[in-house]
């Protein structure tokens, strides 16, 4: 049959960012997808040539808009563990507390693009909705609502009173309830079964073979989870994988909203646990240049992000490199776009949760 | 054919036909800026000693001083609110303010050259403020 080759990108309605796929069709069906990327490239890993080791964390933290807090906080990680600095207790805490929250509204803004991407519009709005609490909560407490800046190494640069602590807690839960209705949408709709149930489906043996990360991979039943190892106070906390066994569209949505509810709770159980009071140190003060090389990983949103930091005695850094999530998933999501309709291709894309600003850097 | 009032957005939808807006009415009803919000850099030129110790720290290299001329430039789109500035001027000279200003009008912007968000201030020696004074 003859081929034809359908350009899908750089520009397309469903894509919030510049990807290129050369879908190869015979008919209405893909037969194979090839991936271009280099749309959105910054060379922001370069800076560290240019800006000293002290700021590059907010360089860092502007590789992508939704995941800057935990970018933040794995570069300030990378450089604690480099130097030998131990963080106060409470501005761990403060991190946790800070990365969960920003899970929570990374998924609600991707829930909503998903609902955006099957057509259903009022669904979208209600997911972004729900978002804007979340921001006004970071607006609040760290002073910005995307870019937060509030990481530094060796802590932290803004405490959270206990009182706001707790209205914030309150607030999550009450945000928590209020999805419910929402989940209850995407749980039972027939229109988004019929859509996204048994689209895009990757087995756990081919999500194994390609390496897929976060809800990716836990949507295909594999239990996977960077917080797991225990790092950043995550050993303190109760914590089971989200998985789901289908590993279609559907799965890797129903993931990412337990998701949601999973976040309250660790943020419930982190207000718990981290020290009480007022006045408690929240920074240690750094001092000295950084040498040696270390690798970071953390659980973002999307899943595992490893970063690599070199330093070599100097103030800029010898290197910096960040591997994300997305760039892990391209091959699972070039595997399930062969073989899949034409029509189900947007769908398939944005269930692996593309973040093409992480990838390109 | 499921019917239409079973679905769960149907109701819902239904539900917010005739409830409140959850959006403000902006730009007449704005909200204002919780304390301790990001916004823009304030400088206040009489305190200010022309250290450079903002200008050398600055991430986005947005601050220009110069000693010799006692000069202090700000590009206020280049900024990026990041707040490194305002935690190392030991004379409390630069401020972050809660709000946000437009980094430029329209009048600002042209084609003669106009830098849109530049702002300078140069500070008259002290010899020829005491001249100025007398």
């Amino acid at each position: 049959m003859k081929r034809t080759v359908i350009p899908f990108g750089p520009q397309h309605p469903v894509l919030p960012e510049p990807l290129v796929l050369d879908l190869v069709l015979e008919d209405e069906k893909v037969v194979d997808a090839i991936p271009t990327i280099g749309y959105i490239h910054r060379g922001l890993e370069m800076m560290v040539e240019r800006v000293e080791y002290t700021e590059m964390g907010f360089v860092v933290e502007r590789i992508c808009g939704i995941c800057s807090f935990m970018h933040g906080m794995g570069y300030c990680v990378s450089l604690e563990s480099i130097m030998n600095v131990e963080v106060p207790e409470r501005a761990g805490w403060l991190r946790l507390i800070w990365a969960e929250i920003s899970r929570i509204q990374s998924h609600l803004l991707w829930l909503g693009l998903g609902a955006d991407a099957f057509g259903f519009e009022n669904l979208f709005m209600h997911c972004w909705r729900m978002r804007e609490q979340i921001l006004d909560v970071f607006e609040k407490t760290t002073g910005g609502r995307i870019i937060h800046s509030v990481n530094r190494i060796g802590g932290v640069k803004r405490d959270i009173s206990d009182s706001e602590l707790a209205a914030i807690l309150a607030e999550l839960q009450e945000l928590g309830a209020a999805f419910k209705e929402t989940a209850r949408v995407f749980r039972t709709d027939p229109s988004i079964a019929h859509r996204l149930g048994g689209v895009g489906v990757l087995s756990m043996q081919d999500a194994r073979a390609v390496d897929a990360v976060g809800p990716m991979a836990r949507a295909s039943g594999i239990a996977t989870d960077i917080r797991l190892i225990g790092a950043n106070y995550y050993d303190r906390i109760e914590l089971q994988p989200v998985t789901e066994t289908d590993g279609d569209c559907l799965a890797r949505v129903l993931v990412r909203m337990r998701e949601i509810d999973q976040s309250i709770d660790i943020v419930r159980q982190a207000i718990g646990k981290m020290p009480k009071g007022e006045g408690q140190a929240i920074e240690t003060k750094v001092r000295g240049l950084p040498s040696g090389e270390v690798f970071t990983r953390l659980e973002q949103p999307r899943g595992e992000v490893l970063y690599y930091v070199k330093a070599n005695g100097t103030k800029n850094l010898e290197r910096f490199r960040a591997r994300t999530p997305t760039f892990a998933n391209i091959p699972a999501m070039i595997k399930l776009v062969k073989g899949c309709d034409l029509a189900d291709v947007p769908n398939i894309i944005l269930t692996i949760d593309p973040c093409i600003s992480c990838t390109e850097r | 054919m499921a019917n239409p009032l079973n679905l769960p957005m149907v109701r819902r939808s239904l539900r917010n036909l005739v409830s409140r807006p959850v959006t403000r009415r902006y730009p007449t009803e704005i909200r204002p800026r919780f304390a301790g919000a990001r916004g823009t850099i304030e400088f206040d030129v009489d305190t200010c000693v022309f250290c450079m110790l903002c200008a050398r720290r600055c991430p986005a290299a947005a601050i220009t001083v110069s000693r010799e001329d006692r000069y202090f430039a700000i590009e206020q789109l280049t900024c990026i609110g990041c707040g490194v500035c305002v935690e190392v001027c030991n004379k409390g000279s630069l401020t972050m303010s809660v709000n946000s200003r437009a980094g430029h009008t329209r009048a600002e912007v042209g084609p003669q050259g106009q830098r849109p968000g530049h702002e300078e201030w140069r500070k008259p020696a002290p010899a020829a403020e005491a001249l100025v004074g007398s």
